[in-house]
């Protein structure tokens, strides 16, 4: 039989391409939730004063930030495999003159964040050059090089063992609980101005097409530099209070694994949603912590296996499954969201 | 003169893609810059607007020496541009292909930008509506919310042009408008060229399709990287190292 197979388009598909409201989008139902979040998490140290549960919170607070500091600069088209070193960078720029100047935590944090920027900013600048996989590969070697580096500063660095020692900035859990909760919820401002602003469009359009974006005006290199300054802020900014927040500055924190582990959180919650961090460090840090504590050394296994599940359900991560849902409930189109965002106000 | 370009060549190893080659543009003039596959015509345009950078030779564009400039340095000097291949934003809407073309008139700066101040949300509102005004002239406002990349080949191609205006150009350099278009859809772009000249904007145009002669005001032939021919359609027409350059030397007799 030498019949051809036929493949027909499906009618359906034509009908599924969407018909698009020319309203502008209700955006109360999205504000009422996360300001509905918000007050629980304002007030759950209530409840949960002192224990384990706390602690898990607030390593979550930050993770949130570095991971959304994360995708800042993945939305210029960098997969910055270093963000873990920049973490390192302000840990290390806070611990060092508290450890050894015993200045005030409330002086060296903002000089940990200041040093993450300034760092990065001036290592973006070779790396702007780079794309792809060659960035990818580039920054991993870069977060290599400045983690040895560290542990090679003798007595100052404290070496690979770490530096202990460093000043707490409170003796109660629950001023850390809320000044990360605090932190998180500026940084995620500032992030979302990044992003869903005019500096996003550039962001978004250096990603692209580098050519398009020069012709029109948008500069490739200065926007790229950019990205990674604001990302290593945050980063810089959160590695400084996570470790006057475990009194002590470990270069194991700051490595690769931790730097993998933020990317999957990304990854699992959705790359291309600002929520997705948010959402991923909610799937992969608070439930196995709040619930799965006996299955810990296995969370590498089920979180692989995750990752393939929504490689091949749910492209879009986790967020995209909410999108999908929200958009069926509040019967808004994808589209009309992110262009009333982008304008702006 | 507008742009002025000296002696300008682009080796690419052994080959010499563009060889002293000159041309100059006057303010207003349409200009058609003509050649056979791989003239060197796109290299020419590519070295004016920095993206490949300049083996010798000058570019001068408004007196300003611009040979040496990187290319979002030369689109904010007032040279827009449209790209023969991948010419868009492809997962923005037609819309914000355009919206996010306004880079520099009016500008924003970071801070505004960030803190969403007065001025940038009025700068928003204005750019918005140019933006619509822009797609109403290219004849895509009824596409504004498509994605650019689900635009057929003939809109991609005139939402480039679309695109290159944003930037409000004193100089718009074409690469190809006329490729891969049919022949309702050239008509619709000489017309757009035409009203966009009238509109004081400068045009040149890279494209092997003759039927563009018909709207040039003057014709620069290249051929293997070198200029054989400068003068108005008609005599362009008539040269035949130009036919010979076309459809090989046999076919002049």
């Amino acid at each position: 039989m030498s019949e051809v197979t036929k493949i027909s388009p499906a009618p359906e598909e034509a009908a599924r391409i969407e018909e698009a409201p020319k309203t502008r989008p209700r955006r109360w139902p999205r504000l009422s939730m996360v300001g509905a979040l918000a007050v629980v998490l304002a007030l759950l140290p209530l409840g949960i004063s002192g224990s384990y549960y706390m602690h898990v919170l607030i390593l979550a607070f930050m993770y949130v930030v570095i991971a959304s500091s994360w995708r800042a600069i993945s939305i210029s088209g960098q997969f910055n495999i270093a963000i873990g070193a920049f973490m390192g960078i302000g840990a290390y720029a806070t611990a060092i003159p508290s450890v050894w100047l015993h200045w005030s935590p409330w002086v060296t944090i903002p000089l940990g964040a200041v040093a993450a920027t300034i760092v990065g900013a001036a290592l973006a600048f070779p790396f702007a050059r780079l794309r792809t996989i060659y960035y990818a590969m580039g920054t991993l070697f870069l977060g290599y090089v400045v983690i040895n580096l560290i542990t090679a500063g003798g007595k100052t660095t404290g070496m690979s063992t770490g530096l202990g020692g460093v000043q707490p900035l409170f003796s109660d859990r629950t001023y850390y609980y809320y000044l990360t909760f605090g932190l998180m919820i500026v940084s995620m401002l500032c992030m979302y101005r990044f992003e869903f602003s005019r500096i996003g469009v550039r962001m978004k359009a250096v990603a692209q097409s580098h050519e398009v974006a020069a012709s029109v005006g948008i500069g490739e290199r200065r926007n790229r530099i950019l990205a990674v300054a604001f990302g290593s802020f945050f980063a810089g900014l959160m590695g400084a209070v996570y470790c006057h927040y475990q009194g002590v500055a470990s270069p194991s924190s700051y490595g690769l694994g931790a730097t993998l582990w933020i990317i999957m959180y990304i990854l699992v919650g959705g790359i291309n949603s600002f929520w997705g961090p948010a959402i991923g460090v909610g799937i992969l840090l608070i439930i196995p912590e709040f619930f799965f504590r006996d299955l810990k050394g296995d969370l590498p296994y089920v979180t692989a296996a995750m990752l393939l599940i929504i490689a091949f359900t749910m492209p879009e991560g986790i967020a995209g499954l909410v999108k999908l849902v929200r958009g069926r409930i509040f019967d808004r189109g994808r589209r009309e969201e992110v262009r009333a965002d982008a304008s702006g106000d | 003169m507008l742009l002025e370009t000296r002696a300008l060549t682009k080796r690419f190893g052994g080959l010499r893609a563009v060889n002293d080659f000159d041309i100059c543009v006057a303010e207003g003039e349409i200009v058609g810059l003509i050649g056979p596959n791989g003239a060197g015509k796109s290299t020419v345009f590519n070295l004016i607007t920095g993206v490949l950078p300049v083996t010798s030779g000058t570019i001068t564009f408004q007196g300003k020496d611009i040979t040496r400039r990187q290319p979002e340095q030369v689109a904010a000097l007032g040279i827009g541009r449209t790209f023969q291949l991948n010419p868009l934003f492809h997962e923005f809407t037609v819309l914000e292909n355009v919206t996010s073309s306004f880079q520099l008139h009016p500008y924003s700066s970071l801070f505004d930008i960030f803190f969403n101040t007065p001025k940038y949300r009025r700068n928003e509102a204005f750019i918005r509506e140019k933006a619509y005004e822009i797609l109403e002239l290219v004849g895509l406002s009824k596409e504004a919310d498509e994605l650019a990349k689900n635009l057929a080949h003939g809109h991609q191609k005139m939402l480039g042009v679309a695109r290159a205006l944003a930037t409000k150009p004193t100089l718009l350099l074409l690469d190809e408008p006329l490729a891969g278009m049919n022949p309702s859809e050239i008509q619709h772009s000489l017309d757009t060229i035409r009203g966009m000249r009238d509109n004081g904007i400068t045009v040149l145009i890279v494209e092997h399709n003759m039927q563009i002669l018909s709207l040039c005001d003057r014709v620069v032939v290249i051929s293997f990287g070198e200029k054989i021919c400068e003068g108005s359609p008609a005599e362009v027409r008539a040269n035949s190292e130009v036919i010979s350059a076309y459809f090989g030397a046999d076919y002049v007799c």
